[in-house]
């Protein structure tokens, strides 16, 4: 629970929808007054519900000399609240026989619970007690810093390859928010006063920066109803609530370093700045990606892992972000192959994307998949849920649900080509190159 | 090779889910005295009546039985075909039927494994066969095509040999890793004992029983088993009973009538009295204990809800009792939880738990408490509650998987279910009283009656365990595959640590001849990650080499030069100092053992013990350089077959085993070395060539 580098799967889950065939999903939504968008989506084939709200603040709404802040909150929300006891958030979900979980990326942070459909009221006080009060006090925020620099030294500092993002996005990047980790700095958060967590609370966590999205099986007027019991008491924010609108120039040149990490074995990043989310181009670039890498008869698994055996891995992942983001290759090399004959291998199979126009049936096989993946997507409460917050939040539009597959489909093989060639080029990118730290001191 | 992709694929994507750790403090808002609607969580609505889908059932003509389960939440179609076959025995081929299940869908009589492959990719489907069937889905439209693959696996598999090869590997690989998961064999040797050995439950797949299947085992077990008579095919999805219908007559209608045969077997017998079963894993930290033994309780029974309730307030996740004691109370262990299967042969009851080996006794205890606490008092209310509810949504949310739906309809005929069994299993669950569960524990829980499995370090915990056996009072000792060994450590030895060394270097050629040899230069190979791997190894004279290489490059090496040590790995040169260099220098002695009766060597006989089913002489050895390690002579030709050492501070053991013994210039050298600890899987290496007292290049030593 509470990973930022959800942020990964994150964009990988809102690139993947679309559909053909796909039955429609027929959802309604509201505003209360306060502002709070709410969509409603009704399922009765089973007897749960997953209620989720999604709030507008990422890292990249965090003031620069207190970064960090998003996350953090992922943790302090658990805390409890005027009304709930703290730690017990986990305990009452759970006791309802009910799943819980969040997460936070650069964009937003998201909440959710998958609950039987009889304790949807429940589901609705927990978040609404959150959003109105939640418990930011000394005490939480104590606690929560030793958990956070836990997560920190767990998830990246010990983790093997655990910083690439953090390495690759702080080179990417100069001017943008992007450039600072989600999980923020630690000197940061310990810096920070319990005025200035308050302060994030009441700028951020406000039902007009937020969306509350229920799919399963409610019973829509009572559902409403419920819904103006418990958020619509919520205050909305005096002040507008901020967005930087930051412009991240072009790299002009590649970005090249070396980064000594504790691994075993060396492995390549290279991150080829993207246009943001729901562009034309986004789309040709993540299709490029599934043709590099989706399933063991993609390009890079068959030629570096199957075939020449390079790598021990290698796959390529486009970030979809709000602002223009990147999108990652990462391989790791086989035992004894050095890193620089895996970059070549990798670089190789781009340029082959670029010259030589993909094939009728590598092309029909690669939206056979796309189209596979989105129905699958599309079955569960839970993903239903989240998939119409983002379309609203970020494309101000949640029937993308319904149609953001004509977006994917009217991407041509040219288009995919002429993608490859104008985004994944040498000038355009950082290149990594992470090595074990015990060839850090070699002279 | 999965596992580190998969591995890697969690560190890069950082997409491990784990589940919400429990809060540690809890506050309460007891003395919120607001009326406040929002002061207390809202009740819960009336539970829902669910409807779980209705479906049609069809039967062939060949006697294959379709049940249909119409959805059109998304357009996918899965089909699932199910053959309710009897379990037969495998006997000295267990394993053989895993073993097919696999190998049907790497080949038909008209394609590849890579044809397959790659036409199930091109749709974005998925399908896997198994020793009863197999499973398959893709999106509506492409259905056509994924059933008619899906039906060629099933009716025209053609059992290649290559594939066979591989799976055997892979399968021997799998045992090779199970061997040393101590919750693989409390496993194994809880169902061999439990049902027996006259009982397809109580057998075990093993490296002997896998080396016998050949591939006309699989095509016979196909022939006899693959018959439509007691076959099920579940489609769930996208589609109309009577499309489906026709799709089932159009791919399956020609496989030919034939049913399965039937098999009996007697209900195992159940013990007198409370009996410890252990199982010794040298170097093991941990116990993995397991009160278990069979029960009778049938799919579909009534008593199988409010069992079911029994076991949840016992020992599901973290609200179950035994959780709460022997973790949250005790801290025992990181989590203690127990189970109750229903089954149409014979179910079985498990409480288990891996503790520290001091409280292995301290948890039995704490175990038993708890089942003769739930066997005698009443449960609350607050605890019948707090268990319905977490199965309650349990059901509720495995429900949205289209799957669950398909295995209740499929249940609901091989069980001979009412039909609306799953319709009303919340009602009936609501229904559930205290006096039920007491019911349900006087039955089911029978703590006196039960047997205890204990894998775990036997110097450490096996004396302190006769105390709970009711039988005879004594502790009986298994190896990993649940053959019973004699307890010889109790009786005394007649030789000492040091008689055993001497013999031990008599079977190896005898103090003078090994006295003689001046170098030693061993050459293994060995299989890494799909690469052939190279080691040389040379001692000469007080000085050590040792290179591990790759085709074309070198991977690591070590050098001691009767001075100072050098490693070096991936063309990285470090020098090696401090308790390394005197580890290094202890490596440089070639056959060791003729000094263990010098000073510095503290040697301890701990007994005799089993090494791969056979008696061995356990000895513990310090050397001067305070390096431990346990080594094993064999009772009988006194080579050493097995030694464990222990990293200081890191508890990781090493265990090399050594096997294949050979003479070279009259001196018996091990052919094959098994390494097991650090890696996933063990690795075998195999000599290649060793050479006694031959000129060796003097630049192997130069640093």
């Amino acid at each position: 629970m509470r990973y930022f580098l959800a942020l990964f799967i994150g964009s990988i889950m809102i690139s993947v929808p679309l559909a053909a065939q796909m039955n429609k999903i027929q959802f309604s939504e509201f505003d209360l007054p306060n502002g709070l968008h709410v969509i409603l989506y009704q399922d009765k084939t089973t007897p749960i519900v997953a209620v989720s709200v999604m709030y507008h603040v990422g890292s990249k709404n965090e003031n620069p000399e207190r970064t960090g802040f998003a996350h953090f909150f992922e943790h302090l929300m658990f805390e409890g609240s005027d009304n709930i006891g703290r730690g017990e958030y986990d305990k009452y979900v759970q006791n309802a026989g009910g799943n819980l979980n969040a997460n936070t990326t650069f964009d937003r942070t998201y909440y959710y619970e998958v609950l039987p459909s009889n304790q949807l009221d429940l589901g609705l006080w927990l978040e609404s007690e959150r959003m109105m009060h939640a418990r930011v006090d000394e005490k939480g925020i104590e606690t929560q810093r030793e958990v956070v620099k836990e997560e920190r030294r767990q998830r990246i500092d010990n983790q093997p390859y655990g910083s690439i993002l953090e390495e690759t996005f702080k080179r990417a990047y100069h001017v943008h928010p992007y450039k600072w980790p989600v999980i923020g700095s630690m000197a940061h958060l310990e810096a920070a006063q319990e005025s200035d967590y308050k302060q994030f609370y009441k700028d951020f966590y406000v039902p007009n920066n937020a969306v509350l999205s229920i799919a399963g099986d409610i019973d829509v007027d009572a559902a409403k109803a419920s819904i103006e019991k418990y958020f619509a008491g919520i205050p909305k924010s005096a002040q507008p609530v901020y967005r930087p609108r930051v412009v991240e120039p072009p790299l002009m040149g590649e970005i090249r370093d070396t980064v000594y990490d504790n691994i075993q074995l060396p492995a390549v990043v290279q991150a080829y700045r993207i246009p943001a989310q729901g562009t034309k181009d986004y789309y040709a670039v993540d299709m490029v990606s599934r043709i590099l890498s989706n399933g063991e008869s993609s390009r890079l698994y068959k030629a570096l892992v199957d075939e020449q055996q390079k790598a021990l891995f290698v796959g390529n992942f486009p970030l979809a972000l709000e602002d223009p983001g990147v999108s990652l290759t990462f391989g790791i090399t086989n035992m004894g192959v050095d890193v620089n004959q895996l970059e070549s291998a990798i670089d190789e199979q781009i340029v082959k994307v670029q010259n030589e126009l993909i094939s009728e049936k590598e092309f029909q096989k690669l939206r056979n998949q796309i189209e596979s993946e989105y129905v699958t997507n599309n079955s569960r409460d839970a993903g239903i849920a989240q998939s119409l917050a983002t379309y609203y939040m970020f494309f101000g539009d949640a029937n993308l649900i319904n149609n953001e597959i004509d977006r994917y489909l009217a991407v041509t093989r040219e288009d995919i080509q002429a993608a490859a060639k104008k985004y994944l080029v040498k000038s355009n990118r950082v290149t990594l190159h992470y090595l074990p730290k015990s060839q850090e001191n070699k002279s | 090779m999965n596992y580190i992709k998969s591995f890697i694929l969690l560190a890069v994507l950082g997409i491990a889910s784990c589940s919400p750790k429990m809060a540690k403090e809890t506050s309460s808002n007891d003395n919120n005295a607001s009326k406040d609607f929002r002061a207390m969580a809202p009740k819960a609505g009336p539970a829902r009546e669910i409807e779980i889908g209705k479906s049609t059932q069809y039967t062939l003509a060949n006697g294959l039985k379709v049940i249909v389960v119409e959805n059109h939440k998304i357009p996918e179609i899965s089909y699932q075909l199910t053959i309710d076959m009897d379990r037969m025995q495998e006997k000295e081929k267990a394993g053989l039927s895993d073993i097919t299940g696999t190998l049907l869908s790497t080949g038909t009589t008209s394609k590849t494994k890579s044809d397959i492959d790659e036409a199930v990719d091109f749709i974005g489907a998925s399908m896997v066969t198994n020793p009863k069937g197999g499973f398959a889905s893709s999106l509506t439209k492409h259905s056509d095509k994924i059933l008619s693959l899906f039906s060629d696996v099933i009716l025209r598999p053609s059992f290649p040999e290559a594939e066979f090869d591989k799976i055997k590997t892979q399968t021997l690989s799998g045992l090779q890793a199970n061997k040393d998961d101590p919750n693989a064999i409390s496993g194994n040797v809880s169902s061999a004992l439990n049902f027996g050995p006259n009982h397809p439950y109580g057998e075990i797949t093993n490296e002997i029983t896998v080396a016998n299947i050949k591939l006309q085992d699989t095509k016979d077990y196909y022939k006899t088993y693959f018959k439509p008579g007691n076959a099920y095919l579940v489609i769930v999805g996208d589609i109309t009973p009577d499309v489906a219908k026709a799709k089932a007559e159009k791919y399956f209608g020609s496989w030919a009538a034939g049913k399965t045969p039937t098999y009996t077997y007697p209900f195992p017998k159940t013990l007198d009295n409370t009996a410890v079963a252990f199982v010794d894993k040298s170097g093991a930290v941990q116990s993995v204990i397991n009160v278990t033994y069979p029960v009778d309780i049938k799919p579909g029974s009534p008593d199988e809800i409010p069992a079911r309730v029994m076991n949840t307030v016992l020992g599901s996740g973290f609200a179950g009792r035994l959780f709460k004691n022997l973790r949250e109370d005790k801290a025992y262990t990181y989590g203690a939880y127990s189970s109750l299967n229903s089954d149409e042969l014979v179910g079985s009851f498990s409480a288990s738990a891996s503790v520290r080996n001091e409280v292995t006794d301290s948890a039995i205890v704490q175990v038993l408490i708890e089942l003769n606490k739930l066997k005698d008092q009443p449960v609350t209310t607050k605890e019948l509650e707090l268990a319905k509810s977490f199965i309650y949504g349990a059901f509720a949310r495995s429900l949205e998987n289209p799957q669950t739906v398909a295995n209740f309809a499929l249940n609901t005929l091989m069980y001979n279910l009412p039909p609306d069994y799953y319709q009303t299993y919340l009602q009936r669950l609501s229904a559930v009283t205290i006096d039920d569960v007491a019911r349900m524990a006087k039955k089911y829980i029978t703590p006196n009656k039960a047997r205890i499995v204990v894998v775990g370090n036997k110097d450490d915990v096996y004396s302190k365990l006769s105390v709970f056996d009711k039988e005879d009072g004594k502790v009986q000792l298994y190896d990993i595959y649940a053959n019973p060994r004699k307890d010889e450590s109790s009786t005394p030895l007649s030789v000492t640590a040091n008689e055993v060394v001497d013999k031990y270097l008599m079977a190896i050629g005898g103090r003078a001849k090994l006295d003689a040899v001046s170098s030693l230069d061993q050459t293994y190979s060995m299989e890494l990650m799909g690469m052939a791997i190279t080691a040389h190894m040379v001692q000469s004279s007080g000085k050590f080499h040792m290179s591990m290489t790759a085709p074309g490059m070198s991977l690591m090496k070590q050098i001691y030069d009767g001075d100072k040590g050098q490693m070096e790995q991936m063309g990285q040169k470090s020098t090696v100092e401090g308790t390394d260099l005197t580890s290094m220098k202890e490596q440089a002695i070639i056959f060791p053992e003729r000094f263990y009766g010098e000073a510095g060597y503290t040697l301890e006989l701990k007994g005799i013990e089993d090494v791969n089913g056979k008696p061995a002489y356990k000895i513990a050895v310090t050397t001067p350089g305070g390096s431990k390690s346990t080594e094993f002579f064999d009772k009988e030709s006194f080579l050493k077959v097995k030694e464990v050492q222990t990293a200081e501070g890191q508890g990781q053991t090493v265990t090399n085993e050594y096997g294949d013994y050979k003479a070279v210039d009259g001196i018996n050298i091990p052919y094959t070395v098994t390494i097991s600890g650090p890696m996933p899987t063990p690795m075998v290496m195999k000599a290649e060539t060793v050479k006694v007292n031959s000129n060796v290049d003097p630049s192997l030593f130069k640093i």
